[in-house]
């Protein structure tokens, strides 16, 4: 978590706009193996732009995104999978017709072939605790067991650096200690490097040991979780805007 | 690792009457032309309803899996056909042949096609307009190539009975012919359905963003899907030709293709028998009503026809396969008694 290590993710400059609307502008920052990094901001701030630039699911305008060395600014989102980086959806885009076991089967296909493929989808199973729910389709799970089925997907295709967006929206507070145990897990035992979008504050509080703070599609704050919560700029944006609710 | 409970594997019971079913479903159509042989009716509504089959079991891999709302079976077929045909009554070449490599045609073109399309991130009801589209233009342009199309049917030379040529005095050739293509599409099914591609497609269709970034290829698997079955459908034009006696840029249909892909709708998307099943129960009532319904009202069938399928698009709109198994299930549960019920689930846990 030291942030003298490599950087695993590096975006510099990056823009996206959508016509007149910059949702992205000239962001960069670093994301260093082995952390969990916190990117916090208010609706509409461009988080989710920002991890559809990075996973290639959008081009961005310009900039650059470079991955464990590489220039994935082009490539497709399945060639930017392999290289080991995956993702979640804010709005879960769940496999509704297909069973539990075969959406992570689809996952764990990224790494496997079709002898291992089986007992990969087994040992994802088992750390993400969803035995009891394997058989199920997906379009009859809560939004708690989507959450996490959709986290075990991801996790199926072994990824150095796994995206969350909003992964903790709509959970009540059990699901939400449950959730982070299991992210502080993969980030521990698997050493998987974490980026999370959040709107929760406590849960992103005590996860990440660092914040990027956006606003408007810029970049206006970058700290500890206790540097950011003192960060007046900050409050302003983001947190004043919560607490005037 | 620990030994995983069983109910996620692959329960034996169940595959082995899954296999009886296809079984007795085989032998009854291998008994149909016997049974009903003499009747020349009665043998080209049996045709016409596993060519039905056919290009609907193959749309099940780019429709129903894929999830692409492709229009566009009788382009493959049209293709299919009259290379095959082409072939035949220019250069006697025989149509075993011919339909392989009217087969290769189509999945050729699908690939054109295909690449432009998913490149350019055609999707969903503009991906059905395109391919919608694609049968039309193909009509005309054979309408008016008319070295190998034009407006008059060209006809296939005459046999009463060629095996080389494919040509046949009675249906019943044509029934085994097409009986042995629907196998082999809905093996090609199955084998699809547990792999890796089965798997991509089936994700695709759900989510393509969700699926590219767990490592699926959209525009490479949606490739493949659609060269299967373009070339399914392909090598089926070939059989279709001889069948007919005769090409016909009429082949391409756009109504014909509209109705592949209801047919696969209807039947349930993804499910290996699904489109069969509901070939052999909308097309054999359809033609049955048909003929029934004779002078001012036999254009009836149509509207009953189409009702029938609003009824199903609005009671079960995950098709008429998952009927069966809702009967299957309702059917154990009160042929069996509560307490064998209850072991039968702690057996399996």
């Amino acid at each position: 978590m030291s942030q003298k290590s490599q950087p695993i993710l590096q975006v510099s400059n990056v823009t996206k706009r959508f016509g007149n609307l910059v949702a992205v502008n000239d962001v960069s920052l670093q994301i260093y193996a082995g952390e969990i990094l916190g990117l916090i901001g208010p609706n509409g701030a461009g988080k989710t732009t920002l991890f559809n630039a990075i996973t290639g699911l959008a081009r961005p305008d310009s900039g650059r995104v470079i991955f464990k060395g590489v220039d994935i600014t082009d490539l497709l989102p399945h060639r930017i999978c392999r290289l080991g980086m995956s993702r979640t959806f804010q709005v879960t885009k769940a496999f509704n017709n297909m069973r539990v076991e075969d959406a992570i089967r689809v996952g764990a296909y990224n790494r496997h072939g079709e002898k291992e493929v089986v007992q990969k989808v087994d040992e994802v199973i088992q750390f993400c605790d969803l035995e009891d729910i394997r058989l199920w389709k997906c379009g009859d799970l809560g939004l708690a067991q989507l959450r996490r089925v959709e986290l075990a997907r991801a996790m199926a295709t072994e990824p150095d650096l796994l995206l969350l967006d909003e992964a903790g929206a709509g959970l009540n507070a059990t699901e939400l200690s449950e959730l982070m145990a299991m992210l502080r897990r993969l980030n521990r035992e698997l050493g998987i490097t974490l980026c999370v979008v959040e709107h929760v504050m406590p849960m992103v509080m005590s996860l990440c040991g660092r914040i990027i703070v956006l606003e408007s599609g810029r970049l206006i704050a970058e700290g500890t979780p206790d540097v950011i919560s003192r960060n007046e700029r900050v409050i302003e944006a983001y947190l004043g805007e919560r607490g005037g609710r | 690792m620990k030994t995983m409970p069983m109910k996620s594997k692959p329960n034996p019971k169940l595959a082995a009457r899954k296999a009886a079913g296809w079984l007795a479903l085989g032998l009854v159509a291998l008994l149909v032309p016997r049974l009903i042989g003499s009747n020349q009716y009665t043998m080209v509504l049996a045709t016409t309803v596993l060519l039905y089959a056919v290009m609907a079991s193959a749309w099940n891999i780019i429709g129903g899996m894929a999830g692409q709302m492709d229009l566009a079976a009788t382009a493959y077929l049209g293709l299919g056909a009259f290379t095959a045909g082409t072939l035949l009554i220019r250069w006697n070449i025989s149509p075993w042949i011919g339909m392989l490599l009217g087969g290769l045609v189509a999945a050729g073109f699908a690939v054109l096609v295909g690449y432009s399309l998913f490149r350019f991130g055609v999707t969903d009801v503009w991906y059905a307009l395109s391919s919608s589209a694609l049968v039309e233009v193909l009509r005309v342009v054979f309408l008016l190539w008319e070295d190998v199309g034009g407006p008059v049917e060209k006809y296939l030379p005459f046999h009463n009975w060629s095996l080389y040529h494919m040509r046949f005095g009675s249906y019943v050739p044509y029934y085994y012919i097409i009986l042995g293509l629907l196998v082999i599409t809905l093996l090609v099914n199955d084998r699809i359905s547990k792999s890796k591609l089965g798997y991509y497609l089936l994700a695709l269709g759900e989510s393509e963003d969700a699926a590219e970034v767990l490592g699926v290829d959209a525009r490479g698997c949606k490739l493949k899907a659609l060269m299967i079955y373009a070339f399914i459908v392909g090598a089926t034009g070939g059989v279709y030709a001889c069948l007919y006696g005769f090409i016909h840029p009429n082949f391409f249909s756009g109504l014909q293709g509209t109705e592949v892909a209801i047919l696969g709708i209807v039947g349930g998307m993804g499910i290996t028998y699904g489109p069969l099943l509901a070939t052999v129960l909308l097309v054999s009532g359809r033609e049955i009503l048909r003929s029934n319904l004779s002078g001012e009202i036999e254009s009836l069938y149509l509207a009953v026809y189409a009702v029938v399928l609003i009824l199903i698009a609005l009671f079960r709109p995950t098709g008429v396969a998952t009927l069966i198994d809702d009967i299957y299930r309702r059917f154990k549960r009160t042929g069996e008694n509560h307490v064998s019920e209850i072991s039968t689930n702690s057996t399996s846990l």
